[in-house]
């Protein structure tokens, strides 16, 4: 059950069931529409059971190679890496809901604020000042200047 | 043919024409760098200044501005993993690797050689190809185009890793890749796959969202699990002689750079296969040219030759992409679809008066685009001491930039809410990738190359039938793609025999 029960385990479950969710829908199209997602759906529904058998048999490490792509830091404690890595996807989920509760001119400069201040824990002198920058950066850059089209945060449209 | 080629010379050296183009190349070096500002979209955005500016001087500001958008923008991808463009993606997987292990200027130094190389062999493809890329171009059809999204496909073999389970979550990803790439509007029939009844989802899923996602986040998470720098604690020696060690590397693998650099100018030269995908074959060629199982395993984790080819290839194409669009009108991206217009703008007709009548403005063009290189590349050697310094800037003050040109880099691709959602889910995606060793690269080899294959396999069947299987191209490429999938199988079944026989 230990095997089952590890990030390997989730993404080839995930797989599986996205695969079997497009071979579903695919079965309510017509032909030359279903078919190019059956015939990635098929495979990629098989491979996926056969890589959730392997890690539940908990098939041993040295066996399974190496992938072209980096590996995260494997010197720190678990359980901090784990403390550390629900923090930062707390931050990046919360830059997201205040993206959309105050819109990007007001959210880019809080959430640096924020962030520099709670988690880097820095001196005024630099939150400030990098806050400045990043409200520089946004307003005078991105909206001043390229004029990109941001949508008022859900705070202001609900006060009209 | 000479003169015209002199003479496009003399034109961009003209003091009005190289200030514009001055102006147009420090645009571009901006471009590149910030993650938030797309290359096209630039260009879209330059569009109403040429009104006034002559053809000479108008296209060696956007072609100056464009064509070094690739160069700096691997400067960011090795410096903070995140793709500066959504053509430098691939540079981030050894690139970044190097940084954080203490060799960034090394990495900086490899990627803006290499990037110099790819752009004057696109160039110079340019300027060989005027006459004699007609038969080419035009031999090319659906049924080959199709063939080719095969060959980049079956790239996912290299770019999976050693061992049968490597290669088994190679599949997967380059699988999951091919299903993302199939969500939008059907071309056939006009219905709706995996939409769930979102307007946002009609079009597809965006390259840009995709690739920052995918790969900026998993590079945050590790940055703040580390709790250092970049670099962390490693030292970062003589940056200056680690930027030389990359530019002697360049030379190191010479053939290879060039090898990338014309596989970066023939994907350019193919319309309609998109600026994304030339960095990734180029990646999966550099992959295959490990001696070894044990070199192999060097790439993700900083191998040079990682950044040498999808360096040279993304450069490279842009050479290669011009050549349909000046010769044909045809453009091979959405980049050369803008530059298509500043032809009208001028009042130009691409075709066979570029190549006749307009053959000075032509080389004109070749000579910007190598000019222009090579100012950013020595400009960016000037400035390298100072970017790879950022790499020892406390994670805890970078990251929230980092985020911040993330989400506006992503948000930037549409201007749509929908852009968070879908970096989100593949930011999510990416680190789960990477906590279960993954590869990323196959997923977005079959995500660029699945409508391709999709499109182009239906018209070829429409117009062709069964037949299509029986063109010689076709036949070839059908060759190629076995060599592909079969060569990294034999070379690691040979490495293991050599391994076995070793006296121990």
């Amino acid at each position: 059950m230990k095997g089952f029960l590890n990030s390997r385990s989730f993404l080839a479950l995930a797989g599986g069931m996205i695969a079997g969710y497009a071979l579903y829908a695919s079965l309510h199209w017509p032909f030359k529409t279903a078919l190019f997602p059956r015939v990635v759906g098929i495979p990629l529904l098989a491979l996926s059971l056969f890589e959730l058998v392997l890690c539940m048999a908990g098939v041993e490490p040295e066996r399974e190679g190496h992938a072209v792509d980096f590996e995260l830091a494997k010197d720190i404690a678990p359980g901090l890496a784990r403390r550390r890595t629900v923090a930062i996807f707390s931050w990046i989920f919360g830059f997201f809901v205040l993206i959309l509760l105050c819109g990007f001119p007001l959210a880019v400069p809080l959430f640096v604020f924020l962030y520099l201040r709670l988690a880097g824990k820095h001196g005024w002198v630099l939150t400030l000042l990098l806050t400045l920058l990043s409200w520089f950066t946004m307003e005078g850059l991105f909206n001043r200047l390229l004029h990109l089209p941001f949508p008022d945060g859900w705070i202001f449209s609900l006060w009209g | 043919m000479l003169d015209a080629f002199i003479q496009g010379l003399f034109v961009v050296f003209e003091w009005q024409t190289f200030l514009i183009m001055l102006l147009g190349i420090f645009l571009g070096f901006w471009v590149g760098l910030l993650p938030g500002l797309g290359g096209s979209t630039t260009l879209a955005l330059m569009l109403p200044f040429i009104y006034k500016m002559s053809p000479v001087e108008a296209f060696a500001f956007l072609l100056g501005m464009h064509s070094v958008v690739s160069t700096t923008g691997d400067i960011t991808s090795v410096l903070f993993g995140v793709p500066g463009e959504g053509t430098t993606a691939a540079t981030i997987l050894d690139g970044h690797a190097m940084a954080k292990k203490g060799e960034a200027g090394r990495a900086l130094g490899a990627a803006l050689m290499s990037s110099l190389i790819g752009a004057l062999v696109g160039a110079f493809a340019l300027a060989l190809a005027i006459p004699v890329v007609r038969p080419l171009v035009l031999s090319f059809g659906a049924p080959e185009l199709f063939m080719l999204a095969v060959v980049g496909i079956a790239f996912i073999s290299s770019l999976s890793g050693q061992g049968g389970r490597a290669l088994l979550r190679g599949f997967l990803a380059g699988l999951l890749g091919l299903l993302f790439s199939l969500v939008g509007q059907d071309p056939q029939a006009g219905v709706q796959r995996f939409t769930f009844s979102q307007l946002y989802l009609w079009g597809g899923l965006d390259l840009v969202p995709v690739l920052v996602g995918l790969f900026a986040v998993p590079e945050i998470v590790d940055l703040a699990i580390r709790g250092t720098s970049i670099a962390g604690e490693l030292p970062q020696g003589n940056l200056g002689r680690g930027a030389w060690e990359g530019v002697k590397d360049t030379f190191r693998h010479f053939w290879l750079t060039i090898r990338c650099s014309l596989i970066g100018t023939f994907i350019g030269i193919m319309p309609g296969l998109g600026g994304g995908v030339a960095q990734w074959i180029a990646y999966g060629h550099a992959v295959q040219s490990a001696q070894d199982a044990n070199e192999r395993s060097g790439f993700g984790k900083g191998d040079v030759r990682g950044v040498l080819g999808p360096g040279a290839a993304n450069n490279s194409k842009e050479g290669g992409a011009l050549i349909p669009t000046i010769a044909f009108g045809v453009p091979g991206s959405s980049a050369m679809a803008i530059l298509l217009g500043a032809f009208f703008m001028q009042g130009l007709m691409p075709g066979p008066d570029m190549l006749d009548k307009h053959l000075t403005l032509t080389f004109s063009m070749v000579w910007t685009m190598v000019i222009a290189n090579t100012v950013t590349v020595v400009l960016s050697f000037f400035l390298l001491n100072q970017l790879a310094k950022l790499t020892m800037v406390p994670g805890s003050i970078l990251i929230p930039f980092i985020l911040f040109l993330a989400f506006i880099g992503s948000y930037t691709s549409n201007n749509h809410l929908g852009d968070l959602v879908v970096f989100l889910f593949f930011g999510f995606l990416g680190y789960l990738m990477i906590r279960s060793s993954w590869p990323r690269a196959p997923l977005v080899l079959g995500f660029v190359l699945g409508r391709i294959a999709e499109n182009n396999f239906y018209i070829s069947t429409i117009r062709y039938g069964p037949s299509w299987l029986l063109r010689p191209v076709v036949i070839i490429l059908i060759v190629l793609t076995l060599l592909v999938i079969v060569y990294p199988l034999l070379r690691f079944r040979k490495g293991r025999q050599a391994a076995e026989e070793e006296p121990t």
